[in-house]
């Protein structure tokens, strides 16, 4: 009885072995047969484009209701997969997939990428350099633009960081840093922002700061390039920050995020802050802000950006990338696109409609550029050991 | 327990003994090669790395800054990282938060764990029910109720203010962590607790108050030796658990210091700089290989007394 036991055991037991042996024979056999469709694909004259992005559920939105399917009816042929990431979440991910394939001499599978790190991608080999002679309608988007990506990227569609005030209680927002300082100094606890490398609001506030300092002829620098020995032209940037930081939120709390900070403008726990112009124009829009916070750029603006699409390097697909990039820079898709994301058009805004532009007039105008990725990500440790440690050390 | 391969009777066929073990290895082979595959060869990888050896074929390290790159191997890495004052602050944070949060969640869950198994009535059985609650709540979501429970202008705030009482919120502080982790940690820690509790017979107890033990000697003299394989296993855990937590810390800690895993992923992603963040990563394993071994030794401890 007792040996029928562990002899049944022994048969469940290579049961499960087998079980588990077919079942990556079946896995392999689907990994085959999908690379074969894939092979086959290419060789008729449907086109699929795998198309990598993420962000926010408004961005998904964009892509999958209302861009994708204005190119089906464009190009019927070319069939645009979107492989959507929430909040970003992969972009890791797709950097090392693309360097793992790169690297063992095989197709990614990534086609097109939008992504932060278009510029890491393009210095690494993985994404390559656009031009106008492959993409016509780059020569309607600014030069600058191109060159922050390192050219390695389309921008198709912008925006930019403003200030945000409750006119309840604010009635003479500042126009200017300086009236900013003296703003936050008479208003004690009614002002923070996020914590740069949190958000890009707070970002583009610290850089701001930070280029009060900054000597004129080493901006385009620390626009474009990394030269770590000029970082020491912020020493009075970061000492400005840390004396605002007894007159921030709570004596100096800086909430995580973008949105951290909307939710303390939408609670009046704040009365200005510094926002994204498209994230404050859709809170407004669903009701998330009272309708009492009012939008309005600085003179000098505060710096903007873009969104950008590197093309991979492995893509088989590259003709049918480089026409779906040309079409997104359409006047007719970037006015889609400013609509949908309340933001500002990869192109310069004479590109656009002139109806888009009238509608647009308040913030129709350009954005100054933040830091090279490189110094950025020094100004992100820096704040932390200059500013969020100050007093406390 | 142990004894169950020794069934007085039992009696193996030497062929189908062989041949299980064979099967036995080559089932447990293949999670090896996994783990050998996913975890151990990056570990030695990234323990290279933090050494100064710049794997050129891995892009997330090699495209990082400030690297340092050495031909043969050096600590720099973590020179750099001792004299640093910002990380000085950072540990002695997430050390602190972690001994704290061990204290805390021990206390409590020892308490909680005897009231539910020397107390039998219609509040414990609800007592019983209530400390699994955390179990069932996303850290995500809990963190956000902390925060606006405890936090600035909530709901605690406002009752306190209402009785003309100051208040100081935790949230954004250090305490706002250690809060986090013992909600996070009492069900587990409560359960292990209690089934070890569960196997202390009725009699040893009663017997000693027959002699006129008072509750006191009782719980040192028979309850605590009696459990403590249990008491082990939760406080390395927890320390464990804590030290490497990210959610709680990332979402209710204070922006200066941070604890480590919140600096690490800084470091990794928001700095540009992944191998201050892959010697800090191995720092916190050290510290948490010194906890695991506490476990290690006390649970084998237990299983050849218990043979």
């Amino acid at each position: 009885m007792k040996e029928t036991n562990s002899q049944s055991a022994t048969r469940r037991a290579a049961r499960l072995a087998a079980l588990f042996v077919s079942f990556l024979f079946a896995s392999g056999i689907v990994f085959a047969s999908g690379a074969k469709e894939s092979a086959s694909a290419q060789q008729s004259s449907a086109v699929t484009i795998n198309f990598y992005t993420g962000g926010d559920v408004n961005v998904h939105d964009l892509w999958a209701n209302d861009i994708l399917p204005a190119y089906k009816k464009v190009a019927p042929n070319v069939n645009v997969n979107l492989v959507f990431s929430e909040h970003n979440g992969s972009d890791q991910l797709v950097f090392d997939k693309i360097a793992a394939a790169k690297q063992a001499g095989k197709v990614s599978g990534v086609d097109i990428w939008e992504t932060g790190r278009v510029l890491q991608a393009g210095e690494a080999g993985l994404a390559m350099k656009v031009s106008a002679t492959d993409i016509a309608n780059l020569s309607k988007v600014s030069p600058d633009v191109l060159a922050q990506a390192g050219g390695y990227g389309v921008p198709y569609r912008g925006s930019s960081v403003v200030i945000a005030y409750n006119s309840q209680y604010v009635s003479n927002p500042p126009t200017t840093l300086q009236g900013l300082f003296d703003w936050i100094k008479k208003n004690p606890g009614k002002f923070t922002y996020n914590p740069p490398d949190t958000g890009g609001s707070g970002d583009a506030f610290v850089q701001a700061v930070l280029k009060t300092s900054v000597m004129s002829s080493d901006l385009k620098t620390f626009q474009t390039s990394y030269n770590q020995s000029l970082e020491s032209e912020w020493g009075s940037g970061w000492k400005l920050l840390e004396s605002l930081g007894p007159d921030v939120y709570q004596g100096g709390f800086y909430p995580k995020g973008n949105v951290g900070v909307l939710q303390l403008l939408d609670k009046g726990a704040i009365w200005l802050a510094p926002v994204w112009s498209d994230m404050g124009l859709s809170y407004l829009a669903q009701g998330l802000l009272p309708a009492n916070v009012k939008l309005e750029q600085l003179d000098p603006p505060f710096s903007g950006g873009a969104s950008y699409i590197a093309v991979v390097s492995d893509s088989l697909h590259k003709s049918a990338d480089d026409a779906f990039l040309n079409w997104l820079l359409t006047p007719e898709v970037q006015a889609i696109v400013i609509h949908k994301m309340n933001g500002y058009p990869g192109v310069e805004w004479q590109y656009v409609p002139a109806d888009v532009r009238q509608k647009f007039a308040a913030i129709a105008k350009n954005y100054s550029f933040g830091f090279s990725a490189k110094f950025d990500s020094d100004m992100h440790q820096m704040w932390y050991q200059n500013v969020a440690n100050a007093g406390k050390n | 327990m142990a004894g169950a391969r020794q069934l007085p009777g039992q009696r193996y066929e030497r062929r189908s003994e062989w041949k299980e073990g064979v099967l036995g290895l080559v089932l447990a082979l293949l999670p090896f090669a996994v783990l050998v595959a996913l975890v151990i060869i990056p570990a030695i990888d990234s323990l290279l790395f933090s050494l100064g050896q710049i794997p050129k074929n891995n892009v997330a390290f090699s495209t990082g800054m400030h690297l340092i790159s050495s031909p043969h191997l050096t600590l720099q890495v973590y020179r750099n990282l001792f004299s640093s004052k910002y990380f000085a602050a950072d540990l002695a944070l997430t050390l602190s938060v972690t001994l704290f949060s061990v204290i805390l969640v021990v206390v409590v869950s020892y308490g909680l764990a005897l009231y539910v198994r020397f107390t039998h009535d219609r509040f414990s059985r609800l007592v019983r029910s209530l400390y699994l609650v955390p179990m069932f709540i996303p850290i995500v979501i809990a963190s956000y109720a902390l925060i606006t429970f405890w936090g600035d202008h909530g709901f605690l705030n406002a009752v306190f203010s209402h009785l003309g009482l100051g208040f100081r919120t935790p949230i954004f502080h250090e305490a706002g962590i250690v809060l986090g982790q013992v909600w996070q940690s009492i069900p587990f820690a409560v359960l292990l607790l209690g089934s070890g509790l569960d196997n202390i017979a009725e009699e040893q107890i009663e017997a000693a108050r027959d002699v006129g033990a008072r509750m006191f000697t009782v719980f040192r003299r028979i309850v605590l030796p009696l459990n403590l394989v249990p008491l082990l296993i939760v406080t390395t855990f927890t320390f464990i658990g804590t030290m490497g937590s990210f959610t709680v810390p990332y979402l209710i800690g204070p922006n200066a210091p941070q604890m480590l895993s919140v600096d690490m992923s800084s470091h990794f992603g928001d700095y540009n700089q992944p191998q201050p963040a892959v010697a800090m990563a191995i720092v916190t394993f050290v510290i948490a290989a010194v906890a695991g071994a506490a476990y290690v030794w006390g649970t084998s401890r237990d299983e050849r007394k218990s043979r």
